[in-house]
């Protein structure tokens, strides 16, 4: 059974997304403008996009690239920020030169990379790794710190070496934070993705986008945007579902404010 | 070390069963001075002795803030002082082990892990098979009381609870020696009433060595060998006291013996002397 108010929770999303296309139909039809297309014939061109063949291997290509851009990002982030969490001298090395990435627009550093490594897979894989590293790093590092130096003493005790500790406390305890960070960087592996497709035409879904832009095919522009757009929310949904039962066993306190599922 | 002179001296002795009186543990003019933002240079602890015999079961009394857990955390090597040293068997403490179990004072269980997940932690970190591991942190965990409660999560529990479930996580490794750092201090009357007699019976069962803050003075004799008094501002023993109370113990018995009561009225008087109610901290 659920309650009225669950079903109006759920609901809910459901509700805004239909609400969002009845505007946008009538702010099409109003404004009648060739490059605004309404709401119904964005949505009739997204079948003509999945049912192609060509776009399908480029959509496929952007989200290998984006798996695998997120996943080694996640891989080496989470690691290196308990590590600073932990230890001062790791802090001190690595606290500068993050400092100066972070402001960085990573699409800006683009070019360079390009005339580095060239306009394939690498050069796009590469921004997508340091879009998604930093928000892990910094979730990771301020889980890390916050870790009760009791519980640490405790392991220590019963016999755990540092290492020890490391994966066998300080991940753990860390968490629901480092988890916040994945979901923070799951979006921006998706928006750095389309950046780098923009921007290093070759293949991808961006590279679709843009390509029906420059032709002027504004229903398929707009249809690749709500694609875009609906892979964010699916994989973000997906994402939150793992961390809830990852971090059954945490305090509240950690639960998001904002969640699509 | 400042050996004050017995005060049980004044009743006669009744026969206990005798233990080994060699020192497990040797604290050797232990001081503490931390770097505070506030207050330059704060002495936490000053110049501390004090012997441990193997066995014995020595509470730690004073008023809040005279380094009672620092003192604990020296013992469990979790601090390293700034002069001074403490010895177990002999050798110096350079850092923790599982001979010597802590109970802090904030429980620090693991919240990842269920009730019984906690228990098992040290007896699997010591390489115990998971089946006998899992058996035995059972048997612990329905000796706290908490039977029904192995799959919960510490988020689930009262601090009661919590704080049995810490003293069973680190008795589930069998420590040589118990550093309990005001174990009973957010439990119930009724609760923490039993709980000293489980702990009690542990002790007269297995003869560990028990190091035990606490701030209730009826529950430091009632428990202790031997009541060891702090003062603060520095940190400093001011008073050893021996407990000779015959064992084992019955609390129906004990609260109406007068020597346990002299006992009590004598310690909660030096207790006053110590921490003056009003004097500035
Ligand atoms: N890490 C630290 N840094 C600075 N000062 C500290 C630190 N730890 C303890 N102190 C100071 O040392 C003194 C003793 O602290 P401690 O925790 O040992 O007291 P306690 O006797 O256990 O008190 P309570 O009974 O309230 O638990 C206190 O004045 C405290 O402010
Ligand atoms: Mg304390």
């Amino acid at each position: 059974m659920i309650s009225p108010a669950g079903l109006a929770r759920r609901a809910a999303p459901v509700l805004a997304c239909i609400g969002l296309l009845a505007m946008w139909q009538a702010a099409s039809l109003a404004l009648k403008n060739d490059s605004f297309p309404t709401a119904i014939e964005a949505i009739r061109a997204i079948p003509d996009i999945l049912g192609d063949k060509e776009s399908l291997i480029n959509i496929l290509a952007s989200l290998r690239r984006m798996a695998i851009g997120f996943g080694i990002a996640v891989s080496v982030s989470i690691p290196l920020g308990l590590l600073m969490g932990r230890s001062r001298a790791v802090a001190a090395f690595f606290n500068p030169l993050l400092m100066v990435i972070y402001p960085v627009p990573k699409a800006a550093l683009m070019p360079i990379i390009m005339l580095w490594l060239g306009v394939g897979d690498v050069t796009k894989t590469l921004v997508i790794f340091l879009g998604v590293s930093l928000p892990v790093i910094y979730h990771s590092f301020e889980g890390a710190k916050a870790v009760e130096e009791k519980m640490l003493w405790s392991g220590a005790a019963m016999g755990l070496s540092p290492a020890q500790r490391l994966v066998r406390i300080v991940l753990p305890a860390a968490l629901p934070e480092i988890l916040t960070g994945c979901r923070t960087g799951l979006v921006l592996a998706l928006i750095t993705m389309i950046t780098s497709e923009m921007i290093a035409r070759q293949s991808g879904a961006g590279n679709i986008l843009f390509n029906a832009l420059d032709m002027g095919q504004y229903d398929t522009v707009f249809a690749m945007i709500i694609i875009v757009g609906a892979m964010g929310i699916c994989l973000d949904a997906i994402f939150e579902r793992v961390r809830a039962r990852l971090v059954r066993w945490s305090e509240p306190q950690f639960d998001m404010p904002l969640s699509f599922s | 070390m400042k050996v004050v002179p017995s005060r049980s001296s004044e009743w006669v002795r009744p026969v206990t069963p005798q233990k080994p009186a060699s020192a497990i543990i040797e604290i050797e003019s232990v001081s503490q001075v931390f770097q505070t933002s506030a207050r330059k240079d704060h002495v936490a602890l000053s110049d501390i002795s004090l012997a441990i015999d193997e066995g014995a079961f020595v509470s730690i009394l004073g008023p809040s803030g005279c380094g009672k857990s620092t003192l604990l955390y020296v013992v469990g090597g979790f601090v390293s002082p700034t002069s001074g040293s403490a010895k177990i068997r002999g050798r110096t403490i350079m850092g923790p082990g599982p001979d010597r179990g802590p109970v802090f004072q904030e429980f620090a269980l693991f919240p990842w892990k269920t009730v019984l997940g906690n228990v098992m932690y040290g007896p699997r970190q010591q390489g115990v098979r998971t089946t006998e591991a899992e058996a035995q942190s059972r048997a612990l965990i329905e000796m706290v009381g908490l039977k029904g409660y192995e799959n919960f999560y510490p988020k689930e529990l009262s601090g009661g609870m919590k704080q049995r479930v810490a003293l069973a996580r680190t008795l589930a490794y069998h420590p040589e020696v118990l550093l309990m750092d005001e174990p009973f201090g957010a439990l119930d009357a009724h609760t923490r009433t039993r709980l000293q007699n489980d702990l009690l019976n542990i002790w007269e069962r297995d003869r560990k060595t028990v190091l035990f803050v606490t701030h209730s003075v009826d529950e430091a004799v009632f428990l202790s060998d031997k009541v060891v008094m702090m003062s603060k501002s520095p940190g400093r023993i001011r008073e050893v006291i021996d407990i000779d109370l015959p064992r084992p113990r019955r609390r129906s018995e004990l609260l109406l013996d007068p020597r346990y009561q002299k006992y009590v009225v004598d310690i909660e008087r030096m207790f006053d002397e110590t921490d003056p109610v009003g004097s500035p901290s």
